[in-house]
């Protein structure tokens, strides 16, 4: 490789003469032809930011990064820059803080960048590394076949009142055999930021998955609160939901074929449910849970909202035990989630249940937890595929 | 007996010239259960058959049964139900066994002592694949006892109407599929093609003719699983584990892999029926000399 060819594209730039706004212009017009900023260059990633300003930084929550990466103007021009090493398969979701005439606007997403990723607190530019790709199974295919996403109430005295779910029943429905069912936490945010219905019916289409029965739940109240070990949730979840689909739909009433899942404070939910409630659900899939934990005192440094869940946690690794037969762990690596789930995973496991454990080179985002998707409901509940020789 | 088993015919397509040479007159009775709820878009299968095939169509007849007869339904999917329980353990089961068996396999030591541990871990995985298999013949037989397809009306109908038309038939094709629900349909409506009839049969048609079907895919999403006896075939060829697919399913390339795969389903035959490939079976079902099979080192003997 030529020396040339080695230098950052960024340096290449700088060194030119004469280097005026211009020059900058045509630089820019082509980078966003080509896709975009970041600039990735094998494991450097260049951030940019054009325009009038005093300060410019980037923002984002990956552990073990600077944050604030704070940015360089390219002398004589509006051009600012910063580069940092991204590992090849990252996935990094960022903003800029700009700081002009004393006045700083934060939570600005990346006008050089198209790549956006969506949760319930807005968006937020996406940085993809080298070797990652958005995976294909979660964009529309139109040769698969769509389920339907339909709309249910169910009384809950649990909760005391209406809650209000979706429920996906898989393309070719029907009530001859019986399916698995999955209860999910936060479902219509997985529903809207998942693409979980498009991620389902693809992966049932090309068999990696098994033909399912998904309700998608979201809270009714305060979510840090019902789903930070809360009985009247456990309950509706284990006592009421499951019973009523069971009773109403064609699907298997064996511990084995049901799974609850969730992702973060949702994660909570799962395995605190799964807590009160061991004989009810087979198997857990969990997306970076909040499973945070002391192993002295009580500074956990989560506020009071994690105080129930650093309570239930610590009361479940004096006491571990069994409360399904398989879980689905999985946690950003850059996320600060990461250290308290890589000691669950051997909790779980010294409990005697099976464990599949998986990290993830992203953070606590929901393009994260849709990635992970076909490996964790693969494991769960495979497809046909390794029954299909045409 | 004439019994010919076929590679995947999706892109190269052998099974009308064989069906052909086999049986040059009368009707061609097919099979096309795995495909499921495609069962009747057999147009292109009927023009391969020379425009002579009659579908047995039996996918359509277990959806019948299972939609008219609700006892059997019910103890049908309580059957599935514990099948899936089944499956469930003896995968586990059998995940540990076989990762003792790599572990083995891969570490250095003296000939004698390596040789025997593989043999004795090779021993494990064995005895659980044939643990698993008794269930599921227990699993059956808890079925019929339930819910005896004989005191069934709609399927003791299927049955008569499926023998006739192999009564008349020149020669039997079974397509590919799903192999777990041409198993289930072949068993229910008792295919079983007398001796004299010709078989040609294709993919899972041609796994669902042994007496173990076993399952593998190593290219899987979930990476490589480890192959997983399914279900007893029919039998007709004997001593035979029909791989389809094999090239595209499994890695060929890893010895120990192969090796592993060699000990454990011996004394039968693994044969590699990958596109293009016909094996006619000797006259006992055995596999005929010269046919591609795996070996401790790899694919070997004939050519494609």
């Amino acid at each position: 490789m030529t020396r040339a060819a080695t230098k950052l594209a960024i340096n290449r730039l700088i060194e030119r003469k004469p280097l005026d706004d211009a020059a900058v212009d045509r630089f820019v017009e082509r980078l966003v032809a080509g896709g975009g900023a970041p600039i990735i260059e094998g494991s450097r990633a260049t951030f940019l930011w054009r325009g009038d300003a005093d300060e410019v930084s980037v923002r984002h929550r990956v552990v073990g990064l600077a944050d604030p990466l704070v940015l360089r103007r390219v002398k004589g021009t509006h051009l600012w820059y910063v580069t940092t090493d991204i590992p090849e398969g990252s996935r990094i979701e960022y903003q800029f803080e700009v700081t002009r005439d004393g006045h700083t606007d934060s939570f600005l997403n990346d006008p050089l960048n198209p790549k956006l990723a969506h949760g319930p607190f807005g968006s937020s530019s996406v940085c993809a590394a080298a070797g990652y790709h958005v995976p294909d199974w979660t964009q529309h295919d139109p040769e698969a076949r769509p389920g339907e996403v339909v709309e249910r109430t169910i009384a809950s005295k649990a909760l005391r009142r209406q809650v209000t779910y979706q429920l996906y029943l898989p393309a070719r429905f029907r009530s001859v055999i019986r399916y698995p069912l999955v209860v999910c936490h936060d479902g219509l945010d997985y529903l809207n930021y998942t693409s979980a219905k498009t991620v389902l019916d693809n992966l049932i289409h090309r068999n990696e998955v098994a033909e399912m029965v998904v309700a998608f739940v979201s809270p009714v109240g305060d979510r840090l609160v019902e789903y930070a070990n809360n009985a009247p949730h456990a309950r509706f979840i284990a006592r009421e939901l499951v019973p009523e689909l069971t009773e109403q739909l064609p699907i298997s009433d064996t511990p084995v074929s049901r799974t609850l899942m969730g992702s973060s404070f949702g994660g909570v939910a799962t395995v605190s449910t799964a807590a009160r409630y061991p004989d009810v659900f087979g198997s857990l899939l969990l997306e970076s849970p909040s499973l945070v934990f002391t192993d002295i005192g009580q500074e956990h440094g989560g506020g009071p909202v994690f105080d129930p869940v650093v309570k239930f946690v610590n009361r479940y690794r004096a006491r571990p035990r069994r409360i399904a037969d398989r879980i689905y762990l999985t946690c950003g690596m850059y996320e600060p989630l990461i250290t308290p789930n890589r000691s669950m995973e051997t909790v779980f496991r010294q409990a005697g249940m099976e464990v599949r454990y998986v990290e993830a080179r992203d953070g606590h985002n929901w393009e994260n937890w849709r990635d992970r998707l076909r490996d964790g409901l693969g494991w769960l509940h495979p497809g046909d595929q390794k029954f299909v020789y045409e | 007996m004439r019994t010919v088993l076929l590679g995947p015919q999706r892109f190269l397509t052998t099974a009308g010239t064989t069906v052909q040479s086999v049986a040059p007159e009368g009707t061609v009775a097919t099979v096309t259960a795995g495909w499921q709820d495609r069962e009747p878009a057999d147009d292109e299968l009927d023009e391969v058959m020379g425009g002579r095939s009659r579908n047995l169509r039996l996918y359509e007849r277990l959806t019948d049964v299972l939609e008219t007869d609700g006892h059997f339904a019910e103890q049908a999917l309580s059957h599935r139900d514990a099948m899936d329980e089944l499956a469930g353990i003896y995968s586990l089961r059998l995940q540990r066994a076989l990762e003792s068996v790599y572990a083995v396999a891969r570490r250095p030591a003296r000939h004698d002592i390596a040789d025997s541990a593989f043999a004795d871990a090779v021993r494990d995985v064995r005895d659980i694949d044939a643990w698993y298999l008794r269930t599921v013949d227990q699993l059956y037989a808890e079925l019929e006892a339930k819910a005896p397809p004989a005191e069934s009306e709609p399927v003791r109908r299927h049955r008569e109407e499926v023998a006739e038309v192999l009564r008349d038939a020149a020669v039997l094709a079974v397509a590919g599929g799903h192999v777990g629900i041409l198993l289930r349909c072949l068993r229910l409506f008792a295919v079983d093609p007398p001796q004299d009839l010709p078989v040609v049969a294709w993919s899972a048609g041609a796994m669902a003719l042994t007496e173990r079907v076993v399952l593998y895919n190593d290219r899987g999403p979930q990476g490589v699983q480890g192959a997983e006896v399914w279900d007893r075939g029919s039998g007709r060829v004997r001593d035979v584990v029909a791989m389809p697919h094999a090239r595209r399913r499994l890695r060929l390339d890893d010895p120990v892999h192969t090796r592993v795969f060699v000990h454990r389903f011996a004394p039968a035959t693994c044969l590699l029926l990958d596109d293009g490939t016909s094996v006619e079976m000797t006259a006992d079902g055995s596999v005929p000399d010269g046919a591609r099979v795996l070996t401790e080192t790899g694919a070997g003997g004939g050519a494609l």
